[in-house]
């Protein structure tokens, strides 16, 4: 009976917190009548897909999502690139300097964001790469949090394989383009994971870097129809919900990794 | 290590290319954002030295004050709420209940979405005549709330937005903790007798103080930069009443082009969360982990 009672509660819980994205889909589903009611109405009396249909004709969500692809896509590739090498070299070269890299990096983690947009924005301002992709991908470029996933990583792996190779006469570079690089997929998976959902959610500096709504990422879109398409809810919804397709499609997938690549790096929203 | 050691050079070859972006686009403008908090500078015209200027004038900006109260009122009342809905959401997770795997899912879902997309979701969830909350209200006899347009909801508001969004996150780190508890200390507390309660009050509270730490100190940090939320819902508004620092710097730079004036703010938010880092770092340093 007590078991009962505790289960029904925790249904209860569950149903509540689930229950603003069960709105998110039912509203984006539903016509005007249904919407603008002045009962209840839990579920769409007539499902359509008019307001999918109207967000990507009347809207400029498709040039969003093609930008915020771009945008995350390139850092990802970005972020393995620089990333991988200094993780690596943090975790396994003993060099000099490591120790103050690695503080600076650290310390680097602290900075709020929200110190350098104005910096950021007259130093791009004077380049010449406002309201451009590269300007609103650049930035998240030097965040460190890949290198503290695969840093992490290179620290349990045992360093025979290494030594092995050293022995056999590789250099440096080749023991970790041959041997480390495909050691580290899993570490790999979780900064592209993690760099991917980080940079498509980003949304303080795509909304300053960018003024033609037409080079929007699909966050600064989505926000900005509060104030132009304020009224047509369920086709702020139905826009809502396209601009979230990759996070659900990831969180399906790689749920693991996002997991415990997030609890790891401690960032917070 | 290797005949022929190179490994200096090599540490810093592999090292370099992110360095140099990290150089460029990190460390040099926040070096440049405190040389730009001296002057009084817009895009168009040219710099003027100010001086502690910018500072002092922020010492005596109302708003500025009522910015900086709006962040602290944010942070007092969400940062206890998110520790305790994520304690809670952790011992469901890590129970033995038949909903323990769904639970997780469900609590962290929201946590992966952006920002614009949960604040457009709530701002028609909380919307004051077609909003899915006042037709409950109404259901039950009482009168719609102007959740996002009157002045005292608003910030109850983006808090409970918030809560749903980043519980999650929470549950996450307290359930790691919780999972470390060996369950030797569990069997001999039933052994004991102890009840449900007694356990959580008397063992895993207390086993997962170092959870409870970091969880708060990272939470407190991420509620000081609250923005989103807050540009997505209300605008700061009615009335200004939740307008918070970040949107006040937000404001001032890219609204009045007061790029001195917004930079000295944003080193003073930076001066604020440097401080709260250093505790972290002290108090994480203490601890075991």
């Amino acid at each position: 009976m007590k078991k009962n009672i505790c289960n029904i509660l925790i249904l209860l819980a569950l149903l509540i917190w689930i229950f603003p994205l069960f709105w998110l889909v039912v509203t984006s589903l539903k016509n005007e009548q249904d919407v603008m009611s002045d009962t209840i109405r839990l579920l769409p009396s007539n499902p359509t897909l008019v307001n999918y249909i109207k967000a990507f004709s009347s809207t400029e969500v498709f040039p969003w999502l093609m930008n915020s692809f771009i945008v995350s896509f390139t850092v990802t590739i970005g972020v393995i690139v620089l990333d991988m090498p200094i993780g690596y070299a943090l975790a396994r070269i003993p060099f000099k300097g490591r120790k103050v890299i690695f503080w600076l990096v650290m310390a680097a983690m602290m900075i709020p964001f929200q110190v350098i947009i104005i910096p950021l924005y007259m130093q791009f301002n004077q380049y010449g790469i406002l309201n451009t992709l590269a300007g609103v991908l650049l930035p998240r470029l030097a965040m460190p949090i890949g290198i503290f996933i695969i840093k992490q990583f290179y620290e349990g792996v045992p360093a025979a394989l290494e030594e092995a190779a050293f022995i056999d006469g590789a250099s440096r570079f080749t023991t970790f383009t041959h041997i480390m690089i495909p050691l580290g997929k899993a570490a790999m998976v979780t900064t592209i994971i993690i760099s991917f959902i980080n940079a498509w959610n980003d949304f303080l500096w795509p909304l300053i870097a960018v003024s033609d709504s037409i080079k929007y990422t699909i966050t600064v879109g989505i926000a900005n129809f509060q104030g132009t398409r304020g009224t047509e809810y369920a086709m702020i919804m139905a826009g809502a919900l396209i601009a979230s397709i990759p996070q659900f499609i990831f969180y399906a997938v790689f749920r693991k990794q996002i997991v415990q690549g997030l609890a790891m790096t401690g960032i917070k929203g | 290590m290797i005949p022929g050691n190179s490994d200096t050079k090599d540490g810093i070859l592999f090292c370099l290319p992110f360095l140099i972006v990290f150089a460029l686009f990190l460390i040099f403008p926040m070096l440049f954002g405190f040389f730009i908090s001296f002057f009084d500078w817009d895009i168009l015209s040219t710099r003027q030295w100010k001086g502690l200027g910018n500072y002092i004038k922020l010492f005596k900006d109302a708003t500025f004050y009522s910015s900086l109260w709006h962040t602290l009122l944010f942070v007092l009342i969400s940062t206890p709420i998110l520790l305790v809905i994520g304690f809670l959401m952790a011992l469901l997770v890590t129970s033995k209940s038949a909903f323990h795997g769904a639970a997780e899912n469900v609590f962290f879902l929201p946590y992966v979405l952006s920002i614009t997309v949960i604040g457009t979701l709530w701002a028609w969830i909380f919307q004051k005549n077609y909003g899915i909350l006042n037709q409950f209200i109404k259901l039950f006899g009482g009168k719609p709330v102007g959740w996002l347009t009157e002045t005292y909801p608003a910030m109850w508001s983006i808090i409970i937005t918030t809560v749903w969004w980043t519980a999650g996150f929470n549950m996450i780190l307290f359930s790691a903790g919780i999972k470390q508890i060996s369950s030797e200390i569990y069997d001999a507390v039933k052994i004991d007798g102890a009840n449900y309660i007694q356990t959580v009050f008397h063992v895993t509270l207390p086993l997962v103080k170092p959870t409870t730490v970091l969880c708060l100190i990272l939470q407190v940090i991420a509620s000081f930069n609250i923005f989103g939320q807050v540009y997505v819902m209300t605008g700061g508004g009615p009335h200004g009443s939740t307008r918070v620092l970040v949107q006040y710097i937000y404001e001032n730079g890219f609204n009045y082009f007061k790029m001195g004036y917004s930079s000295a703010m944003a080193y003073v938010l930076f001066f604020i969360i440097m401080i709260l880092s250093l505790i972290q770092y002290k108090v994480l340093g203490q601890e075991d982990y």
